[in-house]
């Protein structure tokens, strides 16, 4: 590695825990350790901490406090949603909708719903990342109970038209529920949910300064959904087990510092990514994936063309950048992208694609510093 | 000098990441993906599972070098799967290991390297580099009981001279002690012995998932004489004893496979003898040598007495001083001059010369 700082632009994946989150938690613990289920004074501490934050959180998200559970984070959020719809009685088996770029946690879940005999239709997008409401319209069926669209991809960046599909779900029928996995989202959006029409979303608190394994999983009042893990009658008798208190309190923690300062935030961060890709631009071979779409300020997804980016990330990290295809594989399996296949991407060209993620820590220079390091491995490469 | 490590997880190769590293060198690690079951998963045995590669993991972390996976099962399937199946199908004996050695990881990893901007690359396997003034001569291991020279037999002196074996002049037991020395948790790993694709299960059952060759035909002696019925040629390999119809008095083997015919001939082991044979796709490490010859026609077989004459560029005539038994079409042949390689190439079907007529 080089003696010069390394850049860190794998922000999508995960991002440094802010320093009040640290605070937060580590208060927590020490003065509210207690079970916040218990039934004594020290409990009662832990308590009012954890209601305290569910109403600050929901607040930030435009939603009731009973309308929050707290879950581990993202994917298992996913998960639960999902497979609620889960019925042993085939006559109650309802269809689920969703689409071919979702994230993982989405996929496979509903892979798994597949593999119970489930009816599931996958959406295509176009060649902008875009997914395709009006496949929606004309293949609508009285038989779909759930539908989960993303807020935006986490692999382009390119953000899905969330009102639209709500508007028409609601209209064709409103028993059916719209799930949202908004977890990339939230890194650099304001989100209200109820104005936006979802009925349930995953979140992840990692993504915004939060720790690791917290997060929330939203669920409009109007609906109710079968319990996944049974035990304690915590969280309203909806998810048993002990609640992270600490985890919880440190979430609402990093989403207070980032709802503040999410404006400048998002003004550096979107200043950093246009100024890396217009550098890119002017001197490689290169394509901005989802360009002339909106897409999350944080995400650049580039095409390296006539490179593969196995070899171009390992090159970029012993230059002292770290970057990732989009997703991590604990194998290393180079398999193409779902979401680049379903955006129609050229076969020669599938395997070129890096995503370059900004975040929280990103200061002013950062985008240059990563253009000069990309600019200059490629040219040792050639 | 900037190195590349192929690290399968095993002790061999953490071990050689391990060497370089202590002697300053800028070392990086790769496991190299090469085979995925239809699903996606990983093999169960052989040098590329998936806990093998968490263990290369593990070693690259403790070690503190950068480690990566790279992926070349498309490649592999490509040049090793199919050229397997081909084989078995026309009545080979396919050795896997040498071809992904020839068409698949030294050409990838080599070409990797310099992508990198790596000086060298390294591998954990037992033989030896020797510089001879401009020449890099491959020579067997030391320690001769692990000499993995014959799955090298391919490499070129050019190559060769952007290659590292770091444990030509170790045994086995120092591997494992210096493992132990170094606190890696692959020191006392067993050493994997499966193909990769195939795993603990009958190579048959992998065949027949790839391809319909379960045609049944005839089973006969040299005299044309029926002695039963074989359920699909693949299923045999010249050498083989198992699975031949019983009651011939003495023990029976395959001697030839005639693809065209569907047909399996066996015979007694005398029949099987090979005094002279070709090799097909030869090269050489550097010059082709002639005196003091030996050849050795399996991995792990003991090295023959031979004398040898080009016909062509790829193809070469082998004459043992002794006929010898179990030459199977399909593997390799590979020349040595004392512990030097010469050279190698895949024995022809085409002439078998028996020694027996």
């Amino acid at each position: 590695m080089n003696n010069e700082e390394y850049l860190y632009l794998d922000h999508a994946a995960t991002t440094l825990m802010r320093e009040e989150a640290f605070e937060a938690f580590k208060k927590t613990e020490i003065d509210a350790y207690a079970n916040s289920s218990g039934g004594h004074a020290l409990s009662r501490k832990a308590k009012n901490i954890l209601e305290d934050c569910r109403d600050y959180i929901a607040s930030c998200f435009g939603a009731a406090p009973n309308e929050i559970t707290f879950t581990s984070g993202g994917t298992e959020s996913d998960n639960w949603i999902i497979k609620s719809i889960y019925s042993e009685n085939k006559s109650k088996q309802g269809k689920l909708v969703t689409s071919k770029i979702e994230h993982e946690a989405v996929l496979s879940s509903a892979e798994w719903l597949q593999s119970k005999g489930y009816d599931v239709e996958y959406l295509s997008c176009n060649k902008n990342g875009v997914i395709d409401l009006e496949e929606l319209k004309s293949n609508w069926s009285s038989n779909i109970s759930l539908v989960s669209i993303m807020y935006a991809n986490n692999e382009t960046g390119v953000i899905q038209p969330i009102q639209e599909f709500s508007k028409y779900i609601k209209q064709k029928d409103r028993k059916v529920i719209f799930h949202s996995d908004v977890v990339q989202a939230v890194s650099t959006e304001k989100l209200d949910f109820h104005k936006l029409g979802i009925d349930s979303a995953a979140i992840s608190a990692h993504k915004i300064g939060g720790p690791k394994g917290i997060g929330v999983m939203f669920l409009s009042s109007k609906f109710k959904i079968p319990s996944f893990f049974h035990g304690g009658k915590q969280e309203l008798e909806r998810r048993a087990g002990t609640v992270n208190v600490s985890g919880v309190a440190a979430l609402s923690a990093a989403l207070d510092v980032q709802q503040r300062n999410l404006e400048i935030e998002k003004t550096i961060i979107n200043n950093e990514r246009n100024i890396f890709e217009e550098k890119l631009k002017q001197s490689l071979d290169v394509e901005v994936v989802g360009q002339n779409t909106q897409r999350l300020c944080h995400i650049s997804n580039i095409q390296f063309k006539n490179f593969n980016s196995e070899t171009l990330m390992i090159a970029f990290d012993l230059n002292g950048l770290g970057v990732s295809r989009g997703s991590a594989c604990a194998s290393g399996a180079q398999k193409p992208s779902h979401v680049l296949v379903a955006m129609n991407i050229p076969q020669k060209h599938i395997n070129s694609h890096l995503r370059f993620s900004f975040g929280w820590t990103t200061k002013t220079g950062d985008g240059l510093r990563a253009a000069d390091k990309v600019i200059k491995t490629i040219k040792e490469m050639n | 000098m900037r190195i590349l490590v192929a690290m399968s997880g095993g002790v061999d190769s953490s071990v050689v990441a391990g060497i370089l590293k202590s002697q300053g060198h800028d070392v990086i690690g790769v496991t190299m993906k090469l085979w995925e079951g239809p699903n996606g998963e990983m093999p169960e045995t052989g040098c590329c599972t998936s806990a093998d590669s968490e263990d290369a993991r593990k070693v690259a972390a403790k070690l503190d070098i950068p480690y990566y996976v790279l992926d070349y099962t498309s490649s592999f399937s490509k040049n090793v799967i199919d050229n397997f199946i081909d084989m078995y199908a026309q009545g080979l004996t396919p050795n896997p290991c040498v071809e992904c050695n020839r068409s698949v990881k030294f050409d990838h990893f080599l070409d990797q390297a310099k992508k990198l901007n790596c000086d060298k690359v390294a591998t954990g396997h037992y033989a030896k580099i020797i510089k001879n003034g401009d020449d890099f001569e491959l020579h067997k291991a030391d320690f001769l009981a692990k000499d993995q020279s014959y799955v090298l037999h391919m490499l070129t002196s050019e190559k060769l001279s952007r290659i590292e074996f770091p444990l030509g002049n170790i045994s086995k037991p120092e591997v494992r002690q210096i493992a132990a020395s170094l606190g890696l948790k692959t020191a006392f790993k067993k050493d994997s012995q499966d193909i990769c694709f195939v795993g603990k299960k009958d190579y048959r059952n992998f065949v027949n998932s790839r391809i319909d060759v379960s045609s049944k035909g005839l089973i006969v002696d040299k005299h044309e004489n029926e002695l039963g019925i074989h359920g699909g040629i693949h299923g045999y390999t010249v050498g083989q004893r198992k699975g031949i119809p019983g009651g011939q008095g003495e023990p029976k083997y395959v001697t030839k496979i005639d693809v065209r015919n569907n047909k399996i001939y066996i015979g007694n082991k005398d029949e099987l003898t090979t005094l002279k044979f070709l090799l097909d796709d030869v090269s050489f490490v550097n010059d082709i040598a002639f005196n003091d010859l030996t050849i050795q026609t399996r991995y792990n077989s003991i090295n023959l007495p031979c004398l040898i004459q080009q016909i062509n560029d790829s193809q070469l005539e082998v004459e043992l001083t002794e006929p010898t038994f179990g030459v199977a079409p399909g593997q390799f042949g590979v020349i040595y001059q004392n512990s030097k390689l010469i050279g190698g190439g895949r024995i022809s079907s085409k002439i078998l010369e028996s020694a027996y007529e």
